[in-house]
Parts: structure tokens; sequence; C-alpha cells
């Protein structure tokens, strides 16, 4: 019974990752049609500056300190977004798409290489945490406290963004933007401030998975490629541009995997993209997608 | 197919050692590692042109924890080389360094253009086995000598090039590494019942997996498998892996999974209480570079070394060239040497005495022919112990070395505990020449028509 908790667990701590990484990733669809693969690396970008943070700058500071220092790799993200939207992306919104997705798949090498320049090419780590948190007791099991926190981080931050796009102001112009791009701005819309505040918002939720999930594991090279890789197959599963798709998507992704690992051992690797497959060949758009 | 035998009576024969005895290898030797030996002067003319070596193994990512020491290897043999003059007084060595984290295809766009380009004399390093049975043919086309330090697969000699010329291999065949930690299982833990394995889904884990359960088969014919977990290669999230390897109730968790994934992988297993529930043996954890395991690691498991060396074995002034390799290597790097180190300085000086040989028989530089047919049968003294290249397959033999995690004083890390180091001779763990090539490998099926079931 209480493996059965611990694997239910472990599918919630993979999903509250993924929802991060997969809902901004759509969110920014959404609202700006552009599918941004240089997304995974904005989560590596979070990973590395928390790991940084927390493992060298702040290394064998109390817990609570370090806590606190836990979400600066999602600023920074959100920073980066912010300076990104602007300057690389907005030249090409006139353009067909193809332009758009070379400029961002261009990003994402460069900011591997950013990345590699900047903290060298070892995995960094930010176990210190995760260590100091210790494990809690279930049955005759054992569980990571830690990972509470990420699965928790991953439940407050559906539930913010659920808020703020469905019951504030801000959530109406971005709705309407999405809508209907040339509508909103005839009605007075600011769309240049909406797309980098979408943006931003975005890359925050990408930088917050990174940072959240960097204790427990490590911020390494390559982390961003396979995460944009996983937010792909969530978005196909869930419908690109939903958000309520990212989250059922993430969820099934987190399971499925969960009992992939369980069951089906030998085609571990296969069986999301088994998912994804199926998934487009019954409702191309995805679950929650508009066809 | 021999009779049943006592299992004890079994592991005698096959020269398992545990303890701080240094295992002999039987031949003459003439050790001719490090500056300390003394070199004849060459014959000839040589030219002063720089002898060119590429050398690729994983500077980025996870896997650079366990790969990159060997480039550190080759570059502290090299200047040591470059020091006394260069190879045969005159050609000094010079690195070109390539990144294998680009991935295969790319790998062998970058040995091409290192040979047909940049014109290297040399070909150096490869950490994955991934990569080698697709560089290895590609070196052969290309005519270019080569000694690829790991990349250790089996599958390179039985099917990628079964008849292998310019290219060779200088640390340990694969299959030993899944043998060596059976082997040892076998003689420390003959009890256990159920065993849980998790292993990265890529050749070197199956070969792992093969080979540790073709001897669970033969030593510990009660044991059964109740859990297998394939984790692809760089991951960093072992949760799921480790849960459900828990839940399978083992007696004993094998492994593996290397580098920074191990890492990471014995942190998550910490917190999930996996230790304490099973024991665990690797063959592979104390693989990586030795800082890179914190003192936080679990005492007593079983921390292979891939089958080839650790640092600190063999020790003391038993074996000079191991004392002073670690401590040349430690001044220059700050840190401490891996097996991948090792495998790379030996590689080197394995060549420059290839090179010499050769020279002392046909005057000037010799032709690469000429060094081939010196590497071949080859046998010198590394820091590790003797190796021994063997003519049909190219491929180094040297006795294999696994042990048991251990804090002491003396290193900020765990290290292999020096009073029950495992050494089994090579020659008793792996197939021997002339043993058809067998499917998955020649070790497996020699050891599945050879090795006795032990009694229970």
């Amino acid at each position: 019974m209480d493996v059965l908790v611990i694997h239910l667990l472990n599918a919630l701590l993979y999903a509250s990752v993924l929802f991060l990484i997969a809902g901004g990733l759509s969110l920014i669809y959404g609202v700006m049609r552009i599918v941004n693969m240089a997304h995974g690396n904005l989560y590596a970008f979070g990973a590395y500056v928390t790991a940084w943070a927390i493992g060298s700058v702040a290394a064998g500071a109390p817990t609570a300190l370090l806590l606190v220092l836990l979400p600066v790799g999602a600023l920074a993200a959100a920073v980066l977004g912010a300076a990104l939207e602007p300057t690389l992306l907005r030249p090409f919104y006139q353009r067909a798409e193809e332009y758009q997705l070379l400029v961002t798949f261009g990003l994402l090498m460069i900011l591997e290489d950013l990345l590699r320049f900047v903290w060298g090419p070892y995995p960094l780590s930010a176990s210190e945490v995760f260590e100091n948190f210790g494990s809690l007791t279930l049955g005759d099991s054992l569980y990571p406290t830690y990972n509470f926190l990420v699965i928790g981080v991953g439940i407050v931050a559906a539930t913010f963004l659920w808020a703020f796009i469905y019951k504030t102001r801000f959530g109406v112009v971005l709705r309407a933007t999405s809508q209907n791009m040339r509508m909103a701005s005839a009605l007075g819309v600011n769309v240049n401030r909406v797309y980098i505040e979408a943006f931003t918002l975005g890359c925050f939720m990408a930088g917050l998975g990174g940072a959240i999930i960097v204790p427990g594991q490590s911020a390494v090279l390559g982390m961003g490629i396979d995460a944009v890789v996983l937010a792909f197959i969530v978005v196909v599963v869930g419908g690109l541009g939903s958000l309520e798709g990212a989250l059922v998507g993430a969820l099934i992704v987190g399971v499925v995997r969960e009992a992939g690992i369980t069951w089906f051992p030998e085609i571990e690797l296969a069986v999301l993209y088994l998912i994804a497959a199926i998934v487009l060949l019954i409702r191309p758009a995805g679950l929650f997608g508009r066809p | 197919m021999a009779g049943e035998v006592n299992r004890r009576d079994f592991l005698s024969t096959l020269g398992v050692s545990v303890g701080a005895a240094l295992t002999a290898s039987a031949g003459s030797v003439i050790p001719s590692v490090g500056v300390a030996h003394a070199q004849e002067k060459p014959k000839g003319n040589i030219p002063d042109t720089p002898y060119k070596i590429g050398h690729m193994t994983f500077f980025t990512g996870p896997a650079a924890v366990l790969g990159e020491p060997m480039y550190k290897g080759q570059l502290l043999a090299a200047e040591e080389i470059n020091a006394a003059g260069g190879l045969l007084g005159k050609r000094k060595i010079e690195i070109l360094k390539a990144d294998e984290a680009a991935g295969t295809d790319a790998n062998v766009k970058e040995l091409r253009r290192l040979k047909l380009s940049e014109k290297i004399d040399f070909f150096c390093g490869i950490t994955s086995s991934g990569n080698t049975p697709a560089l290895g043919p590609v070196a052969e086309e290309l005519k270019c000598l080569t000694i690829f330090v790991d990349g250790c697969t089996d599958f390179l000699w039985d099917k990628a090039v079964p008849n292998p010329h310019y290219i060779f291999r200088i640390t340990n065949m694969q299959s030993a590494d899944g043998v060596t930690c059976a082997v040892a299982v076998a003689q420390t833990w003959p009890k256990i019942k159920k065993i849980a394995h998790i292993h990265p889904d890529y050749s070197y884990g199956r070969n792992a997996f093969d080979h540790f359960g073709i001897v669970m088969k033969k030593l510990l014919p009660h044991t059964e498998v109740v859990s297998e977990g394939w984790p692809k290669l760089g991951t960093t999230d072992f949760s799921s892996h480790i849960t459900k390897a828990i839940s399978s109730k083992p007696d004993l968790v094998v492994s593996s999974v290397w580098g920074g994934d191990y890492v990471a992988m014995y942190k998550q297993a910490l917190r999930y209480g996996m230790f304490q529930k099973a024991k665990f043996a690797s063959m592979i954890a104390f693989g990586v570079a030795p800082h890179a395991i914190g003192k936080d690691h679990p005492e007593g498991v079983i921390a292979g070394v891939h089958s080839n060396y650790h640092f600190t074995y063999p020790d003391g002034d038993r074996w000079p060239y191991n004392k002073s390799f670690v401590e040349k290597y430690h001044k220059r790097f700050s840190e401490y040497p891996n097996f991948q180190a090792e495998g790379g300085y030996t590689a080197t000086y394995i060549l420059k005495a290839a090179i010499e040989k050769a020279n002392h028989l046909t005057g000037g530089w010799p032709e690469d022919d000429a060094v081939i047919a010196m590497l071949e049968g080859q046998m010198i003294a590394g820091p590790a112990g003797y190796v021994y290249i063997r003519p049909d397959n190219h491929q180094g033999y040297k006795d294999a070395v696994t042990g048991f995690s251990k804090n002491v004083a003396e290193y900020p890390f765990p290290i292999l505990d020096p009073a029950r180091i495992i050494t089994i001779p090579i020659r008793n763990i792996t197939a021997p020449p002339g043993w058809p090539k067998g499917e998955p490998t020649s070790t497996y099926t020699w050891i599945d028509k050879t090795w006795p079931v032990a009694k229970v």
C-alpha cells in the first residue's frame, strides 16, 4: 500500500515539474503563437542559477536561507525572458512560422553554450537542501521530504496561474489577445506589452521548474533539451496553447512514466512517445486543444 | 559442460583474492611506463615535426565526470614525454581535443576531420561504448592508428571490427565488469536470493546486466531477478527506478549507472532508504573522478571501478609506478586520477614503447605498421599493474579490481577499503584467444559453456 502511495508521489513529482515547463511553453504559444524551442534551456537556466546560488554562493548557510534563495533561478529566467522577447523574437512575428522555429532553436543551442561558458562543463549540485530535509516515513517506506515541497510548488503554481488567467483583469486581456490579437489591439490593448508579459511569465514558470527540481537532482548540460522534448509530449497530449491541457498532459505523462518504469521497464523510453502517438491519431489537436 | 562443484572451491580456482595482496601475473615483463625507464638512443633520422594526437572524450555533461580524466592522463604523459625531448627524443606530442558529447554521428565526422584535415598521427580517447563501434570501422577505413581508452563494449571486437589492424583498446573488456561485480557478490554475500537491477538503457547497461546474470546462474543459481529498471543514459531522476527496486524487496540492488548520473542516483537512493533495505553492488560507482563522490556515500557497498583501477591500489611502495603516477597527477591537476586517467596515461606510454621498439628495429621514424606489430602482444607495467595487448583482438587485458566503499581520514571522499580489495586474474573471467565469437558476447558463451554450476 505505502509503495503505491510512493509511486503516486513520484508521478506527482514528475508531473509538477513537467507542468511548470509545459505550462510555460503552452502559455507562450497560446498568447503569441510561437513554438519556443528554447524553452527547455530557460528551465535549465533556472536550475543552474539556483544550483549556483545555493550550492556555491550560499553553501553551508542555514536551510531556511537556502530556501529563500531557491526562487532566484525562476526570477533569473524571467529576466532573461523579458530581455529576449523584444530583442530576438519581436522582429520575427511578421515572418512565417519556420523563421520563429529556427530562431528559437538557435537560441536553445546558444543558451546551452552560454550555460557551459558560465558554469563550466560539469554537473552543478545543490543537494544540501535535499539532504537537510531528510526523509519521511510512510509505513515501511521512506520518501524524501523535499519532494513534497516540489509537489506543493507545482500545485500552488497551477492554482495561481488559473486564478491569474481567469480571475484578473490581466488574464482577461491575455485571453483576449490570445483569441484575436488584431481585435484586442484595435480595442486599445498594448499587444507588445502583453507579449512581453506573457513571455516573461512563461519563462518564469520554466525557471521555477528548474529551480525547485535542482536540489534533488543536479544541473547538467543537456537537461534543457531533454526537458523540451518531454514538454512537447505533454503539450501534444494536452493540446498546445491550453493550460488545462498542460496540467492534464503533465499528470498523464507523470503517471504513465511511473507505470511504464514499474511494469514495462523494457520500453520505458518508448512508452511516452506511444502515448503521444495515440493521442495524435485520435485527437490531433490534443485533449484540450482547439482544432 | 563441467559438473557441479562447490562454490568456494570454484572461486578459489578463479584466483579471486580479497585483501591487500598483489596478484601476480605470469610472464616476463619489462616495465616501461614512466620517465624512470632508461631510453636507448633512437636510431636514424627522426623528424622534429609535432606528433599530433586527436583526443576525444566527454568534456561536457554528466559523463565528463568520468570521461574527462582520460584526457588529463594523456596530457600528463605527453607533458612528461615532451619534457624529455618528445617521442624518440624529437617529436613533441601535440593533443587536439574533441568533445565526445557531440553525439555519435558528429563524433564520426570529427574523427574524419581530425585525420583528413588536421592530419593527426594517432587517435585516442572515447568513453562511451555507444561510440567505439561507430568510430572503430571509420578509424580502420582512414588507416588511423588508434588506441581507445574505454568504450569497452565486447561488441567492438565481436562484431563491429572482428579483425582489427589500426585500432586497439587499453582498458578492460566490458564483460569483465559485470563478471567482476558478480564474482565479488558471490564471494561476499552468497546468501542473497532476490536481486533488483538498475542499469542505463544502452549497450553498457545491457552488457553489465547480461554478464552479471550469467555468473549468478553459475555461482549463485538459487538467486532470482525480482526487478529491472532501465533509466535513460544522462538522466538525473531515479525516483521511480529506486521505488520500483525497493518495492520488489530485494536482498541486493545491482547497478551500472555511472558518472554524474550515479552521483544523482546515490543521493536520491539515500533519501529513499534504499541502502538500508538492501545490499548494493555497482560495477562502476567509483569509476568517476574520486572527488565527485561525497562522504555521504554508503560504506561497505561494492563500489566498482569498471574492473580496472582505483588510485589507492596497488598502494604504498609496493608498486612504485602507481605511487609516482598518483603524486604527479595530483600535483598537476589538484585531484586524484580515476581508471580513465590511468588508461589515458598508460595508452600514451604503451604507444611510446611500441614506437621505440619499432625504431630500434627499423631505424628512423617507424611506419604505422611497424608500430602496430610492436603493440600486438606488448605487455607493459602501468600504474594499475601489468597490461597486455592481445595480438588477435588488439584488446588490453589487466587483472580486474573491485572493492568496498569506505570513508577514511586521509581523503575528502570515500575510497575502496584498502583491507578488502578484490582482484581477479583477467584470464579467468574473459574469453580466451581462439574462443569462437558468441552471442551476446564471447565471454558470455564461454562462461555459459565452461563454468560449472556451483552447488547451493
